[in-house]
């Protein structure tokens, strides 16, 4: 079951003392990469507030066509899939390779599932006519500044959909490195950094279900 | 040996026990139940507050646990609390503007849309009504460069450069030296020179101040050209020639002004613009004659508010904000100094034809500007 052999034989780049020494600069490298990531969607979340502080009549009458149905099980399935990467991870590091596989695959469904959920989303604003400027046509919204909020509404969910794809990218690379064995007690750090990602596709949701969904 | 205290190593390195990854998973779980739930009932400020405080607490059980901050090395959770502060700043310093500078007032002359057409029927033909006409206009507006008897060389004029026209010179007028095209240099003003775009004059006025400016040169003024006419933008076989046509550069204040609350035209007509007020006061209510003064003679250059500022001159020179600080606000004898003798070598013109009582009442008037901001 257990594949330590493979990772005993992973050799720490040269210019690291130790293998311990690559793994925690990996790992400061990835919390740095995530610190541009917040500061990117860091720029959406003001323009919110803005748009929120001034405008939030406006706000308040166009998040109420937001489906907190969808949303909410949305919520829940990116946490299962949070819980299961973080399952995989400590797999890993156990050096559970055969329970670790069926995390990262159960982690890539609910990823799978959470995108489906979203289109079903999207098709129903699309046919609202409930889109960004000037291709808004939706007659229910009287106030003439709602394409704002559905701009700012598909920019955020857009990009955060974006990185859900992207982390399904590469939690399907480090399947494929599992299942041929790559990773051990000894070596894991790409299942870790991977994981890093993932929950932090998960902590932006966090954020925005409750903002878009719940309290505009 | 290095191998042997890698693996030491490593063994410190945490792994998150199944049991307490399961129950954070059941406390997100639990709490996402929790914030949908309380969205349902009515809190009013406090909704958004509590919305808040719950997703924080679901992300700080991923960071700590699901990615192991919490197990971490302190430094790793200093880099990530790091972006959040940064974020803060952000978010704080854009609020400021946003929601803590005044409520912008927006002088309607500046939102006018495209000016009515001319009530004369041919304004390009010079009479001598609208000569004298332009005279009078000339006084108020023009004197601060272009001198009182236009000769280029007003009080702040030394200023500017390019020097301000001497109308009596003959050659080297940019546009030319006919009425259309002094009525064009009048609209658009001469970019990148201190000559500013008047185009808020109404449109009889911009053509009585052509018609007065081209006749104080020394040889007669040559008739327009259908290119002329063109060029201007007037239809010479429409009267009055037409409807003007205004280009639409409007700055980001007076946009998102206009969204908030764009005056129809009736509204436009039926409200004069007070600078004292921060709304719009009805036409016919009584407005001081301080306020009137205001707008007659000190609005162009110091503002609606008095903070100054370049709202019509593109000089270089920047004018300053009337404070209790300025020099020329320090007492009612300053004030009256200032602004009877002008600052000479500065924009500043002198203006002496206002009698000491409305002297006295201007001072006070502007100091109430002054302390509004």
């Amino acid at each position: 079951m257990s594949n330590g052999e493979n990772a005993v034989q992973h050799h720490h780049a040269h210019h690291f003392a130790s293998a311990d020494d690559e793994f925690e600069a990996s790992k400061q490298g990835m919390w740095i990469f995530l610190v541009t990531e917040v500061l990117m969607f860091g720029g959406l979340f003001v323009a919110y507030g803005i748009l929120r502080g001034l405008y939030p009549e406006m706000v308040h009458e166009a998040h109420k066509l937001l489906a907190v149905k969808m949303g909410a099980i949305n919520t829940v399935v990116l946490i299962t899939s949070s819980l299961t990467m973080a399952l995989a991870v400590s797999s890993t590091q156990k050096g559970q390779r055969d329970r670790a596989i069926l995390y990262l695959v159960a982690t890539f469904l609910f990823a799978c599932c959470f995108l489906v959920v979203k289109y079903f989303e999207y098709s129903a604003k699309f046919h609202h006519g409930l889109l960004p400027g000037a291709h808004f046509t939706n007659e229910e919204l009287k106030d003439p500044k709602s394409p704002l909020f559905f701009s700012l509404y598909f920019m955020m969910t857009g990009l955060h959909g974006v990185h859900v794809l992207i982390g399904m990218g590469v939690i399907g690379w480090v399947l494929r490195r599992t299942l041929r064995g790559d990773f051990g007690p000894q070596f894991y750090t790409p299942v870790e950094l991977v994981g890093f990602y993932w929950h932090f596709v998960d902590l932006v949701w966090i954020y925005l279900f409750p903002l878009l969904y719940l309290v505009g | 040996m290095e191998s042997h205290s890698d693996k030491n190593k490593h063994h410190h390195h945490h792994i998150l026990p199944t049991q307490t990854a399961l129950m954070i998973g059941g406390a997100l779980l639990f709490l996402t139940f929790v914030t949908v739930w309380i969205a349902g009932v009515d809190l009013g400020r406090l909704n958004f507050v509590v919305a808040m405080a719950v997703a924080t607490t679901k992300a700080s059980l991923v960071a700590l646990f699901f990615m192991n901050l919490y197990y971490d090395r302190k430094e790793n959770s200093v880099i990530f609390a790091t972006s959040f502060v940064f974020l803060a700043i952000f978010f704080v310093l854009t609020s400021m503007d946003l929601f803590f500078r005044g409520k912008v007032v927006v002088d309607p002359n500046l939102m006018a849309a495209p000016q009515a057409a001319s009530k004369l029927k041919k304004p390009w033909i010079s009479t001598p009504e609208l000569v004298a006409k332009g005279k009078e206009i000339f006084a108020a507006q023009c004197v601060a460069c272009h001198g009182a008897d236009g000769q280029g060389n007003g009080p702040a004029a030394s200023a500017l450069n390019p020097a301000p026209r001497n109308f009596h010179v003959d050659a080297g007028w940019k546009n030319g030296r006919k009425a259309t095209l002094v009525f064009k240099t009048l609209k658009e003003g001469l970019p990148p020179s201190a000559m500013a775009s008047y185009a808020s004059l109404p449109t009889d006025d911009r053509w009585a101040l052509s018609h007065y400016v081209i006749s104080l040169g020394p040889t007669a003024v040559l008739a327009d050209t259908p290119e002329d006419f063109k060029k201007a933008g007037v239809n010479p076989d429409q009267e009055g020639g037409g409807a003007e046509s205004v280009a639409a550069t409007i700055p980001v204040d007076l946009a998102l002004d206009q969204m908030e609350v764009a005056p129809t035209e009736s509204e436009r007509n039926a409200h004069l613009y007070d600078p004292s007020q921060t709304q719009w006061v009805e036409r016919g209510a009584p407005q001081s004659r301080a306020a009137q003064i205001y707008s007659e003679s000190c609005v162009q250059c110091h503002n609606s508010n008095a903070q100054g500022g370049i709202k019509i001159l593109r000089a270089s020179v920047i004018v300053p904000a009337l404070s209790g600080q300025s020099e020329g606000m320090r007492s009612q004898e300053s004030f009256n100094r200032f602004v009877i003798q002008g600052l000479p070598g500065n924009l500043m013109p002198g203006f002496g034809h206002y009698s000491s009582s409305e002297l006295r009442d201007l001072y006070h008037y502007v100091q109430g500007l002054a302390s509004n901001h």
